[in-house]
């Protein structure tokens, strides 16, 4: 006898199991969920890992598909063209491509409170402050380029007096002091530099006036009105996995060595540093992930200075706010 | 006996030069330490040995279904252009497009419009398409045209001359070019790797590594892609090499090429060439509808135009993009020549001092495997990011091919041609001079218009990781501000100026050769 399938047998069969409320969410298949994260595996996503493993999304009903990033991704353009759902994201590249461009996007959380890229020097040609970076070669990714900027100007000095040069992501010649410092997660490269027996030294913009968050989480506005609950349940299961990592930020990644980061290049030490050093950065009163009225006011006036702007409606708190 | 001795000889140059490099390398004497020693080099490969294999396997995934993707499209695709000059004529622009289309422009596209491992298969596979084609073209069109009068004086027909002289007298030009293609299959997939935010894959490890600023890790990741490169590039070395003993013409073929197809009348040739213009854009055209990626993220052809034309932003597009050419087109021409300058001089001496030139092959073999984003901040420790640094990476990604089509074409000059001069007495050099030189010349133009786009797209690389000017930066920073529009301006504009460049290398190249009657390799 075969098995076979029809289209009546099958509907009846998803209308029994739709109409029973008393059956366990678990029991229910998941329904997949895509997020496109903004760089290779490392200790900046520990929170999502960390909640895949422990099948926070699985206990909320959602199949997590997990992208990783790297130079040539954008993750916004992998939600326009929609292989991803949700996608981690820099709020100044945001709001400027909603601001010029139109494009259809919302902010509806931020990982970062604080943006962890900053100005990162060595501890024998220190560079403490902006003003310090006048007649100096800084190097900077071309994508940062308007960040640096933004806090330079900020800061009331002309971009032309500081010699910024690309920065092709090895801190080798930042050690060998062929540039004088450059721009990076100040919650990863100090460490790197360590290593190498050289102290560094740095800052983060954000304390300099340049007050925005990163990985700011972006949908389009067509996913947010279809699949609204989806992301509430998403919010709610990567909250959890945070809160859970941040109670002891050297335990998680060593579990990891052999699934999340093997093969990644880097060492376990340099993601508890990373995992650590990131905890002050993402953790708010509010709550992982939010978004409050000042904070956005702070990001709007900032991108303000660079001649982005941006507006309230452009974020969207109310997924937050169902939490 | 002299094959040993010459063979013994090489390892001794590769040996002094190996032990050179380690010396160098302990003493930290070049760029502070940043060119490590051999040893420990491979100390460090031994020491992350457990993280290779899975990276090594995505890599040789791709660049392998991408070289054989490409060769076959490649062949398939000389064959019928030899066969049907009007099929040549109609996709020139396409042929050049797909060579002169920068990699580093179109991996983010690749990335966004297809999925998994189709972005890499896809940059190895475009690498290897345009120098196989060309390689298959020229050597069908240089086929002996006396076999194929035999061919035909005994009733054999189209079919028989292609199968019987044509294909197998294009053997050794399409291995050849099947070597050059080697390492440019490794190459794109680690490019596309490196930016296409997959798990695995060499590329992927050298971005997780570039951080740490450890550079024997770094040349430890250079040294597997070379040894992969390599292998596959000495397989086929090996090959052409058993092949070409076979099918190389002893005597000089004296008959002049036969006249070029009955000429066309203006209005079919007027037609060929806009097809020709025309089929770019509708392939361009047709892969964004195939791929029904959204408006917002690929520009038709149309959409660039009215980015650059028509839009609100147009007249600031428009400055931008001419100030980044102005800064990067002069820096190219000289790249250009300096690199095939390069390659000629060591074509030519690769006769005259074929050890020495043999003990040089692996080094020049490195900085063709060698990835560039590797190998860029080490470079500018020791050239600084100033105009130095561009023509080195410039020259080092155009020398490679050039030399290679040079000494192929070299090799083919017929033996009692060479030996004319030789029993009158002449010396190797006056030898080379009248005969080399000249027999080889098609060669040379080939190689020419091989470095053309090259030599931008290296100028490109290196504004992109170290200078921070021109076309390669711009590229970059629109790639932040989500600026689609400029991202394919970049694109189709140095698409369109490396074919214009082709397009004059071909005129030059048509005057010279009908002067000295000799064929051209198009």
């Amino acid at each position: 006898m075969t098995l076979r399938l029809t289209r009546r047998g099958f509907l009846g069969t998803a209308a029994a199991a739709a109409a029973n409320p008393l059956l366990p969410r678990s029991a229910l298949a998941a329904t997949p969920l895509t997020m496109q994260a903004a760089w290779i595996n490392d200790a900046e996503f520990a929170g999502y890992f960390l909640a895949m493993d422990e099948g926070y999304y699985a206990a909320e009903g959602l199949d997590l598909g997990y992208l990783s990033g790297g130079p040539d991704v954008i993750p916004e353009s992998t939600i326009i063209a929609g292989r991803a759902d949700l996608a981690l994201t820099t709020p100044d590249t945001t709001i400027k491509a909603i601001a010029e461009q139109g494009a259809p996007f919302k902010i509806i959380g931020a990982q970062y409170q604080k943006n962890p890229i900053g100005i990162v020097s060595l501890v024998s040609n220190p560079i403490a402050e902006p003003r310090d970076l006048i007649g100096k070669t800084l190097a900077v990714p071309p994508v940062n380029v308007i960040s640096v900027n933004a806090m330079l100007k900020l800061n009331g000095i002309d971009p032309s007096q500081v010699n910024i040069v690309p920065y092709a992501y090895d801190p080798t010649p930042l050690i060998k002091g062929e540039i004088d410092a450059s721009l990076d997660f100040t919650t990863n490269v100090p460490y790197t530099i360590g290593q190498q027996g050289v102290e560094a030294t740095s800052f983060l913009l954000y304390d300099f006036g340049f007050t925005i968050y990163n990985d700011t989480v972006v949908v389009t506005e067509e996913v947010l009105a279809e699949k609204r609950d989806l992301l509430i349940a998403w919010l709610r299961a990567s909250r959890k996995g945070w809160e859970e990592n941040f109670k002891d930020p050297a335990a998680w990644p060593p579990k990891w060595a052999d699934s999340h980061f093997k093969g990644t290049g880097r060492t376990i030490d340099n993601e508890v540093f990373f995992n650590t050093a990131q905890q002050p950065l993402i953790e708010s009163p509010s709550g992982i992930f939010a978004m409050t009225g000042e904070d956005i006011e702070k990001n709007l006036s900032a991108l303000g200075e660079v001649g982005i702007v941006g507006s309230h409606d452009m974020f969207d708190t109310s997924l937050l706010d169902a939490l | 006996m002299a094959a040993e001795a010459s063979r013994w000889s090489g390892l001794r140059n590769a040996a002094i030069l190996l032990l050179l490099w380690e010396i160098v390398g302990r003493l930290d004497l070049v760029a502070g330490g940043a060119l490590p020693g051999l040893t420990e080099i491979l100390h460090r490969l031994w020491i992350d040995r457990a993280d290779y294999p899975l990276h090594i396997w995505a890599t040789l995934y791709a660049s392998g279904l991408g070289f054989v993707i490409g060769n076959l499209v490649g062949i398939a695709a000389g064959v019928i252009f030899a066969l049907f000059p009007a099929a040549l004529r109609v996709f020139r622009g396409v042929n050049i497009a797909v060579f002169a289309l920068p990699p580093i422009a179109i991996a983010p596209i690749l990335v966004l419009t297809l999925s998994g491992m189709a972005p890499r298969v896809t940059l190895a596979a475009m690498g290897v398409y345009f120098v196989t084609m060309t390689a298959t073209v020229i050597g069908i069109t240089q086929a002996d045209s006396r076999a194929r009068d035999l061919i035909r004086a005994y009733g054999g027909g189209r079919w028989d001359v292609l199968r019987l002289v044509q294909l197998r007298g294009a053997v050794p030009a399409i291995l050849a070019g099947l070597r050059v293609a080697a390492p440019n299959a490794v190459l794109g997939a680690i490019l596309a790797e490196f930016g296409g935010g997959g798990r695995w894959g060499l590329g992927t490890y050298l971005l997780g590594s570039l951080g740490r600023g450890e550079p024997d890790r770094l040349w430890g990741i250079g040294l597997v892609a070379t040894v992969i490169a390599g292998l596959s590039y000495a397989g086929f070395a090996l090959l052409s090499r058993r092949m070409l003993g076979a099918s190389r013409a002893v005597t000089l073929n004296a008959a002049v090429p036969e006249a070029a197809p009955a000429k066309l009348s203006p209005v079919p040739r007027l037609l060929l060439g806009l097809a020709a213009i025309a089929m770019p854009f509708l392939l361009w055209w047709g892969f964004i509808r195939l791929t029904g990626v959204p408006d917002l993220i690929s520009k038709t052809p149309w959409g660039v135009i009215d980015y650059l034309f028509l839009g609100r932003s147009a007249e600031s597009a428009q400055a931008r993009l001419l100030a980044a050419l102005a800064e990067t087109l002069p820096i190219t021409f000289v790249g250009m020549l300096a690199g095939l300058g390069f390659a000629f001089l060591l074509a030519i001496s690769s006769r005259l001092f074929p050890r020495a030139i043999a003990a040089f092959m692996p080094v020049a073999l490195i900085t063709q495997t060698m990835p560039l984003v590797a190998l860029t901040p080490l470079l500018v420790l020791i050239l600084g990011r100033g105009t130095t640094l561009t023509l080195w990476v410039t020259i080092s990604v155009t020398f490679f091919p050039a030399f290679v089509t040079l000494a192929q074409g070299l090799a083919l000059v017929p033996r009692s041609a060479e030996e004319l001069p030789r029993a009158y007495g002449a010396s190797r050099w006056t030898e080379i001079r009248m005969v080399t030189i000249p027999a080889s010349l098609p060669y040379l133009f080939a190689a020419t218009r091989l470095t053309v786009p090259r030599a931008l797209l290296g100028v490109m690389i290196a504004e992109w990781l170290a200078t921070g000017k021109g076309l390669g930066n711009l590229l970059n920073q629109s790639r932040g501000f989500l600026d689609y529009g400029m991202i394919w301006s970049v694109a189709a504009v140095s698409v369109a100026l490396s074919v214009l460049f082709y397009q004059i290398v071909v005129v030059i190249e048509r005057r010279v050769l009908r002067r000295v009657g000799m064929s051209s390799a198009e």
